[in-house]
């Protein structure tokens, strides 16, 4: 099976920090991201969130240079959605608009532990798998996508080069929208295709 | 030649054959209803819906969700807020929203609060919409729209008055506010059949005298009253929403999901519905695996027949070699015969599966909502009639085998 991510549940946080009325946080697990992917006419959307741990290996604030580098190199990635999604050379598409970006997840940048070694480490002891309640730290990437296509319909099959360019990720959800409705997908590591035949 | 060897000998032992081929024939008709049934109940699911974009309620699970918003099966875990409803309906991505208020019911049938604008957006069965069958939609606050099998299930026709009563199974009813029937919609297939649809203005005003969950004593607001007053929900259960391009579908979603003031949950009914599959799939592989076996049990019963009539026919065999038929013959009268067997017995449950289908169709669909379609048999069952016929073949190369060898060695005299 595949390795359990480390999984930082949803918790209405019962830390003294909030003081706001409103506590609420997003579920966030290590190595599964989500991706959309929305068809209209000739048009593509596709919405990328996936953990920091997945895409640079860390989710504290970067400091160091090196670290800066790294997530620097990762937005840059992330903006080239082709080379990450591959699409059939049939369909004939081009990117109309990519934006990528890092976004901490409550924003209490002040509040932060070093996660990232934690969750890398192949082997957890049972404890470690323990839904901690996250104080807000973790970060994701999110990236937006615009694509225009010739032939929408022959984008069959959409191969996931981003696993070969994030090793640390495993797992994408994939939500599909077109006019045949709505459906979802889990694209994993070991099967990096994601055959959406029957979606036209 | 051959074949009709075969099937004399067949007629020759018709009641134990008849046994074989009736256990034959009644493990397909089950492995083939439970796969009508399967895919019944997912088509009749999947049609259920379609045209929505997006679902929204409270936040919960997205299957739950589902369930008691579409196919009122649950209850809510809580409500919408009136506030929360506006603001969404009023962000520029959505296109029409419909919104959804349960909780009360008449007689067995569930109450549903809604907007005239359901009947325009409210889709089924790939984009069908809601048609009259008799009268019209809701004219008046005291106006109901019922569906097929309420209608027909109460005898109610245009005009009938109504009691709508509070909560789902309670003894106290809104009865100082009586309904009238205004319209009876054609029968869709879908739990809409089953609903009493009223406006969300009706909801508010047979609530006026409520207050938490019981009738204020004494106190009964008059019709004319209520009219006058200003019917506006405070929650409502759930929402049906459009949104004008695709391509904001999730971005919607998202910040649904995320909206502060309220805990909501927005989801798309497919991929709700898929959630769904993942939970119901392993059952049905268990109903699949069961249907299978019976198939097997049948064919090893099959299989034993034929071993133990191989005794009583050595004779006949020898007579066969006498008079000139190669051992192969043998073997090929034997595989020939159970093929035989095989092919009746797959045929009759076909036939016992549609004569079922016909008579449980009504029934079916009365009990559970669940309309199994009358078709051909699709690829699918086709493949699995070939496979239990070939099945067939397989199980009596044995029995043939030894049939074979005993057709060389023995001669004309049985020994006893």
């Amino acid at each position: 099976m595949k390795l359990l991510p480390c999984l930082a549940l949803s918790v209405l946080a019962a830390s003294h920090i909030f003081a706001d009325e409103n506590r609420q946080l997003d579920a966030h697990e290590h190595g599964v991201g989500q991706l959309d992917i929305a068809f209209e006419g000739q048009r593509i959307a596709m919405e990328l969130h996936a953990p920091g741990a997945d895409i640079v290996g860390f989710e504290y604030v970067a400091e160091s240079a090196e670290d800066r580098a790294a997530v620097d190199a990762a937005v840059a990635t992330l903006a080239r959605p082709l080379d990450l999604f591959v699409l059939a050379d049939a369909a004939g598409c081009s990117v109309v608009q990519a934006s990528a970006e890092l976004e901490s997840e409550a924003g209490h940048g002040d509040h932060h532990e070093d996660h990232g070694d934690e969750h890398e480490e192949g082997k957890h002891d049972q404890g470690d798998h323990v839904a901690h309640e996250s104080d807000g730290d973790h970060t994701e990437f999110h990236a937006e996508y615009l694509l225009n296509c010739a032939d929408p319909s022959a984008v069959a099959v959409i191969t996931f080069a981003y696993f070969d360019v994030f090793p640390n990720a495993l797992e994408v959800e994939v939500q599909v929208i077109s006019d045949t409705g709505a459906t979802s997908f889990e694209v994993e590591r070991d099967a990096p295709v994601l055959d959406l035949r029957g979606m036209f | 030649m051959i074949l009709r060897l075969a099937s004399g000998s067949l007629f020759a032992r018709a009641l134990t054959v008849g046994m074989t081929v009736l256990a034959v024939s009644l493990s397909v008709a089950l492995f083939l209803g439970v796969e009508k049934v399967r895919t019944g109940a997912k088509a009749s699911f999947a049609d259920t819906i379609s045209g929505t974009d997006l679902i929204i309620g409270a936040r919960s699970g997205s299957v739950q969700l589902l369930l008691y918003s579409v196919f009122r099966i649950g209850n809510a875990t809580n409500n919408l807020t009136w506030e929360s409803y506006q603001d969404i309906a009023a962000r520029p991505e959505v296109d029409w929203i419909v919104p959804i208020s349960l909780g009360d019911s008449h007689r067995q049938f569930r109450v549903m609060g809604t907007t005239p604008a359901f009947f325009d957006r409210y889709r089924y069965r790939s984009g069908q919409p809601l048609a009259m069958r008799d009268g019209a939609t809701m004219s008046d606050l005291f106006d109901t729209v019922i569906g097929a099998d309420v209608a027909a299930t109460l005898g109610y026709d245009v005009g009938a008055p109504i009691v709508v009563a509070h909560g789902l199974a309670s003894f106290s009813e809104h009865e100082d506010q009586p309904f009238r029937v205004s319209g009876i919609l054609e029968k869709t297939g879908t739990p809409v059949d089953r609903t009493v649809i009223i406006s969300l203005e009706a909801i508010e005003a047979i609530h006026v005298d409520w207050q938490s969950g019981a009738q204020i004593p004494g106190q009964s607001t008059p019709v004319d009253v209520i009219r006058q007053m200003k019917l506006e929900p405070q929650a409502i259960t759930a929402a049906l929403i459009g949104v004008k391009s695709r391509l904001q579908v999730f971005g919607l979603q998202r910040s649904i999901n995320e909206y502060p003031q309220e805990p909501l949950l927005a989801i798309l009914p497919g991929v709700a519905l898929q959630e769904l599959w993942q939970i119901v799939g392993i059952a049905e592989t268990a109903l699949i695996g069961v249907s299978a076996m019976v198939v097997v049990t049948a064919l090893i019963g099959m299989m034993a027949t034929i071993f133990s009539s191989l005794n009583e026919r050595r004779r006949e065999m020898a007579i066969f070699r006498a008079m000139g038929a190669r051992p192969r013959v043998i073997l090929g009268l034997l595989v020939l015969e159970a093929v035989l067997m095989a092919a009746i017995g797959a045929a009759l449950g076909l036939a016992l599966l549609y004569i079922g289908l016909l008579i449980g169709q009504p029934f079916v669909d009365r009990a559970f909502g669940l309309w199994l379609p009358i078709q051909a048999p699709t690829l699918r069952e086709v493949w699995v009639v070939l496979g239990v016929v070939a099945a067939g073949a397989v199980v009596s190369i044995a029995p043939a085998l030894r049939a074979y060898r005993m057709s060389l060695a023995d001669g004309m005299m049985v020994r006893i």
